[in-house]
């Protein structure tokens, strides 16, 4: 099949389409993971997750167990976690402190720099001169970089530098790394989850304003109960202090804006509230980076940068990190995302937040994941057919940035500004204009 | 004097708790709880730890106050969310019940328990497994639950769950 035939990008007569084969047929899906998953650019982790000399932390690219290590002059290396002796998996926790990892089945050892230290009874083992030309270090990753303590990895050398590739949007993960002058850090805590469907459905939903309150119901009307009955106990919320979302807002409530390479964002004013874990630095932030800059700290921004790696502050920050396990089967891995040196009233208020939304225990993630799994079973897989969701705004969506995103020097590829009730569905597109570009010859091949 | 807490009381109550989560009574099952319960599923640190501080580190599920569980209570039965519409069948089993601690006015009880779950919307059945701990406590002759922590053991979430599926 044609790209055109997965992806019908026709801007001059008005029609975006996404062919519902792109979430259930299991070629696209081979050529995801070699295309957009082993074939560029994916979000490793936090460098504050290996923080001390030695530190490392496990993580997976594609079909491939992926180590990111700081050797004992503090520098970061990323390496393929494997022994090249029989291919096991050398680090086998999250994260640790290993000055030297010692393979469980050999006994092949390599320190934090990914370099080999022993080979047991190597002179006995009567190798061929061949053999000691080889390399017997761990296998470097190809690509890898740092952007403010994102760290970044890619299996293939074919990439751009990385701030060629995040291009505009590293601008908003500055919003996310100017919040503390220490840098940020993962609450302690992990959580896991997996759903039963495509891994683009969890990409789409981060920028999906139009499903909130049809989805969330539920979560809304405990919102009004507690704004109803006041008690100390009750978790409060952004959320509750903000009109962007209700059906019967006016004005400007936010937008979005679409970037080169497929990461977006969708955002919305919530203001400078108390019910941000942010409020108590309110002053400080504006002092250090201005009031529009600290106001966009404050808004609603939930951020995808393409493919797997996804920031939303809206309750709380929640980082994710996407990865797909089958066509119909995706594992979303989410943190608790801090700015270091917070007070412990804000820190608590984050963690709050965080639990009551975000949790796939929480009040609000449960209804989305479960929408992805009856969307997956409406695709069904057989027959593909041309989807609908991809039409909203497109008469709103214009070149270039707008007023809102000036204040931050924000200059996106498309830009879309309007009244809550719009809901912008076109940010999408810059997913599969980028989706698009990477699967074109792996699917025409 | 009032008369301590027995374990045959203790297994009967964890057992009444059990009962009225499979059988989606919540109403009465929230009214086990003390106004100032704390109901407590800590994340996992990493492999071998679980978070200790609700405050400092994340759980899966922390609430301080029967007015939250009262809130869950009503998102479930709302009929709002797709979540929860419509509720897993589930059942609890609860073992190995022991009490750890215990006075005139309260006991800490720690049991091991097993929840099958099946999603009917799915046809999907898995199960979650791992200790509890309450705190029993007497309330004007009733026992009722002042703490429950729910220590989870397989943590990779299954899509999603909630207050009566763990």
């Amino acid at each position: 099949m044609a790209i055109t035939d997965y992806i019908d990008d026709r801007p001059a007569e008005g029609v975006f389409r996404v062919n519902s084969a792109i979430f259930t047929d299991q070629a696209v899906f081979d050529a995801e993971i070699r295309a957009i998953f082993e074939g560029g650019w994916v979000f490793l982790g936090l460098s504050s997750q290996a923080e001390k000399p030695h530190d490392y932390f496990t993580t997976q690219i594609g079909r491939f167990a992926v180590m990111v290590q700081r050797n004992g002059q503090g520098e970061l290396g990323a390496f393929i976690n494997a022994c090249p002796h029989k291919g096991a998996r050398l680090a086998q926790l999250r994260q640790g402190n290993a000055p030297l990892h010692v393979c469980p089945y050999h006994s092949w050892s390599f320190d934090s720099s990914g370099r080999n230290k022993a080979i047991k009874s190597k002179h006995a083992g009567c190798y061929s001169a061949a053999f000691d030309q080889d390399d017997h270090g761990l296998a470097r990753l190809p690509g890898f970089a740092d952007y403010r303590g994102f760290l970044f990895g890619s299996l293939s050398a074919d990439v751009p530098p990385l701030a060629e590739h995040l291009g505009e949007a590293a601008k908003l993960l500055d919003l996310v790394a100017d919040q503390s002058e220490d840098g940020l850090e993962l609450v302690p805590g992990q959580v896991t989850f997996t759903f039963a469907a495509n891994w683009k459905m969890q990409l789409e939903n981060c920028s999906d304003a139009y499903h909130f309150t049809s989805t969330h119901p539920s979560y809304i009307r405990v919102l009004e109960r507690r704004q109803q009955a006041f008690s100390q106990d009750v978790v409060a919320s952004v959320w509750e202090n903000s009109d962007y979302w209700k059906d019967d807002a006016t004005g400007i409530g936010g937008g979005s804006f679409s970037f080169a390479n497929g990461h977006a964002l969708n955002w919305g004013i919530f203001g400078v509230t108390p019910a941000s874990p942010l409020f108590d630095r309110a002053g400080s932030l504006a002092q250090r980076h201005g009031e529009a800059k600290r106001d966009w700290m404050f808004n609603m921004r939930n951020l995808t940068i393409f493919p797997n790696m996804q920031i939303a502050e809206n309750a709380s920050s929640q980082l994710r990190i996407i990865r797909p396990l089958a066509a119909n089967v995706t594992e979303i891995r989410t943190w608790c995302l801090a700015p270091k040196g917070e007070s412990a009233a804000a820190r608590r208020q984050r963690i709050k937040q965080y639990e009551d939304f975000f949790n796939p225990t929480g009040m609000a993630t449960p209804d989305d994941t479960i929408s992805y799994e009856n969307c997956q079973m409406g695709h069904g897989g057989g027959p593909s057919r041309w989807l609908q969701g991809y039409a909203r705004g497109m008469t709103a969506s214009v070149a270039g940035g707008n007023r809102f995103g000036d204040l931050i020097s924000l200059q996106p590829e498309q830009s879309v500004l309007a009244n809550p009730q719009l809901c912008d569905e076109t940010l999408y597109h810059s997913y599969y204009r980028a989706w698009a570009n990477r699967m074109a010859k792996e699917l025409e091949a | 004097m009032t008369a301590k807490i027995t374990r045959e009381e203790a297994q009967e109550l964890l057992y009444h708790e059990a009962h009225l989560l499979d059988t989606w009574q919540f109403d009465a099952w929230v009214e086990l709880y003390t106004l100032d319960a704390e109901f407590w599923m800590p994340a996992w640190r990493d492999e071998i730890s679980t978070t200790q501080d609700p405050d400092r580190e994340l759980s899966l599920i922390y609430y301080k106050g029967r007015r939250n569980l009262e809130d869950r209570v009503m998102r479930l039965t709302s009929g709002h969310s797709t979540a929860s519409s419509p509720p897993a069948r589930v059942l609890h089993q609860i073992s190995n019940v022991r009490i750890t601690h215990g006075d005139e006015a309260m006991a800490d009880v720690c049991s091991g328990f097993v929840c099958h779950r099946h999603d009917t919307r799915m046809n999907r059945t898995d199960y979650v497994f791992g200790r509890y701990e309450h705190r029993l406590v007497i309330e004007a002759g009733v026992i009722r639950i002042a703490k429950k922590k729910i220590i989870l053991l397989n943590d990779v979430i299954a899509t999603s769950s909630d207050i009566y599926s763990i």
